[in-house]
């Protein structure tokens, strides 16, 4: 993946978490596309971009919240880092280990954003956590399905591996 | 130490970039609140045409749905409108009925079922009327027909569930007729002329010289045993002095092209058993509330009619000192 690419669909990942995000929720769940790029752009373009890009991404997406300017930057950047660290460990190839990372990934982020957000109110965070949280790391992750079927179609190594439908 | 860190950092740019980032997240994470609403501005900027297309999307689409929505409303709306207009009819036509019974002269005693137009037969004028009452509600041929505005005609053939009424206009019918004011007498008939188009309604056996004025008002003189003495025939509309009879034009009270719901006079309260349970109670109520009937409505008429006892209840009769003043009546 080129750099431009990784951009666009960066810039296309904000947009559409700013828009149209928060009218396909599940259970009141949304899916978090700013992750799903992370962790497909650590995967593609290396731990350096992914981080630059996951801040870029967090102040963007923290814009729409002033009063928390700064906290969806710092959790994206450390998805982001831990997400880089772990391909390295992992078979990159495989949408089950796809798929759990950008589970995983979901869920960091959800966890530190909403201990930093509800910092004084404990049992909202938790409570925010396990019926918010959970669904919206499944639903962000159903969606690494998808990225996994369009690249063997289209012949993507980098994700989908030799195979080719 | 610092050596050492800067040695990492040189040798893991992952982590600089790491740090530099979280670094920059706390640092705008500790802004002022108004430098934070500065940046963020900024930063939404190339944000706010997309959200104001979606914004633009879902008021198109709410206006699209409001549309849809406010389109069956007029609908449904037009059709309550139409049956409300229905009502509006039926309930005035209703209302005049009932005025009319209720104001009917108590004098007349008159027991009337009411009866709904079902058909009106003719071809070049209403020769008769049908009506959805028959024999199985009591009505026999003879019974005279009436609406408030006046008199229809006269009962002629009953079957079990229908009965046909032959109107005034009919060419066949006679009604013996009062003017009221100057009680002169004389019979209504229908005069035909043209090329059989129906012309007049005119009064004849007036003498001359009567005193019958255009304006005079037409009533029933009860004479022919039919029709009960006093309903409405019409108004007269013209006079022409002849050697031996005046010519009376009349105009008829009642429109029959018009006519929805009709009354049908199924005898006279003098005939019946005593009050209907209607009239029993409303009198009981009357008497409750301490007000005094009127003489012309239940007073003076009630005494004269039931001193001959047709089964006058004993609160009534108690009442009406009025045995006296029955008597005096009947005299």
């Amino acid at each position: 993946m080129r750099g431009g690419t990784f951009a666009a669909l960066a810039a296309a990942a904000v947009i559409l978490d700013a828009t149209v995000a928060s009218e396909i929720t599940i259970l009141g769940a949304r899916p978090d596309f700013l992750v799903l790029v992370i962790v497909y752009g650590s995967l593609l373009m290396g731990g350096r971009a992914a981080i630059s890009a996951a801040f870029i991404m967090g102040i963007f997406a923290d814009s729409q919240m002033p009063e928390y300017l700064g906290l969806n930057a710092l959790a994206l950047s450390i998805v982001a880092y831990a997400t880089a660290g772990v391909w390295e460990h992992l078979v990159k190839t495989n949408v089950m280990v796809q798929c759990a990372v950008i589970l995983v990934a979901t869920l960091l982020r959800d966890f530190i954003y909403y201990l930093i957000y509800y910092r004084n109110h404990m049992d909202m965070f938790f409570d925010f956590l396990l019926r918010h949280g959970i669904i919206g790391a499944v639903y962000t992750a159903a969606f690494g399905v998808l990225v996994y079927a369009a690249a063997r179609l289209r012949g993507w190594r980098a994700i989908a591996g030799g195979n080719q439908w | 130490m610092l050596s050492q860190l800067a040695r990492l950092f040189r040798g893991n740019r992952e982590l600089s970039t790491f740090t530099i980032c979280v670094v920059l997240s706390f640092t705008l994470m500790a802004l002022p609140p108004s430098a934070k609403d500065a940046v963020s501005h900024i930063l939404a900027t190339p944000l706010r045409p997309f959200k104001s297309l979606k914004t633009m999307g879902d008021e198109l689409a709410g206006v699209r749905d409001e549309n849809q929505a406010l389109r069956r409303m007029a609908a449904r709306l037009m059709d309550e409108k139409r049956a409300l207009i229905e009502y509006k009819h039926e309930n005035d036509r209703l209302r005049e009925l009932m005025s009319f019974l209720v104001s009917f002269p108590e004098e007349e005693h008159l027991a009337l079922l009411p009866a709904k137009v079902i058909g009106m037969p003719g071809v070049r004028t209403i020769e008769t009327i049908e009506i959805d009452r028959g024999s199985l509600d009591g009505i026999s041929a003879g019974r005279a027909v009436l609406v408030p505005d006046g008199l229809v005609g006269k009962v002629v053939r009953v079957q079990a569930d229908r009965a046909q009424v032959e109107p005034l206009a009919s060419a066949a019918s006679a009604v013996s007729v009062t003017i009221e004011r100057s009680r002169v007498r004389g019979v209504v008939k229908a005069r035909y002329g043209g090329p059989g188009g129906l012309l007049s309604w005119e009064i004849d056996y007036v003498p001359a010289r009567s005193d019958v004025e255009p304006g005079d008002l037409v009533v029933t003189s009860g004479l022919g045993g039919v029709f009960p003495p006093g309903l409405t025939v019409g108004t007269v509309q013209s006079i022409e002095e002849g050697p031996l009879t005046m010519r009376v034009r009349l105009a008829l009270a009642v429109d029959f092209s018009t006519v929805e719901q009709v009354f049908v006079v199924t005898g006279t309260r003098a005939s019946l058993p005593g009050r209907s349970e209607a009239e029993e109670r409303l009198l009981r109520e009357l008497e409750r509330s301490q007000v005094t009937p009127r003489d012309d409505e239940y007073g003076a008429d009630r005494g004269t009619e039931q001193t001959g006892d047709q089964g006058t209840s004993p609160d009534a009769a108690g009442e009406q000192p009025g045995g006296e003043l029955g008597d005096e009546e009947t005299e």
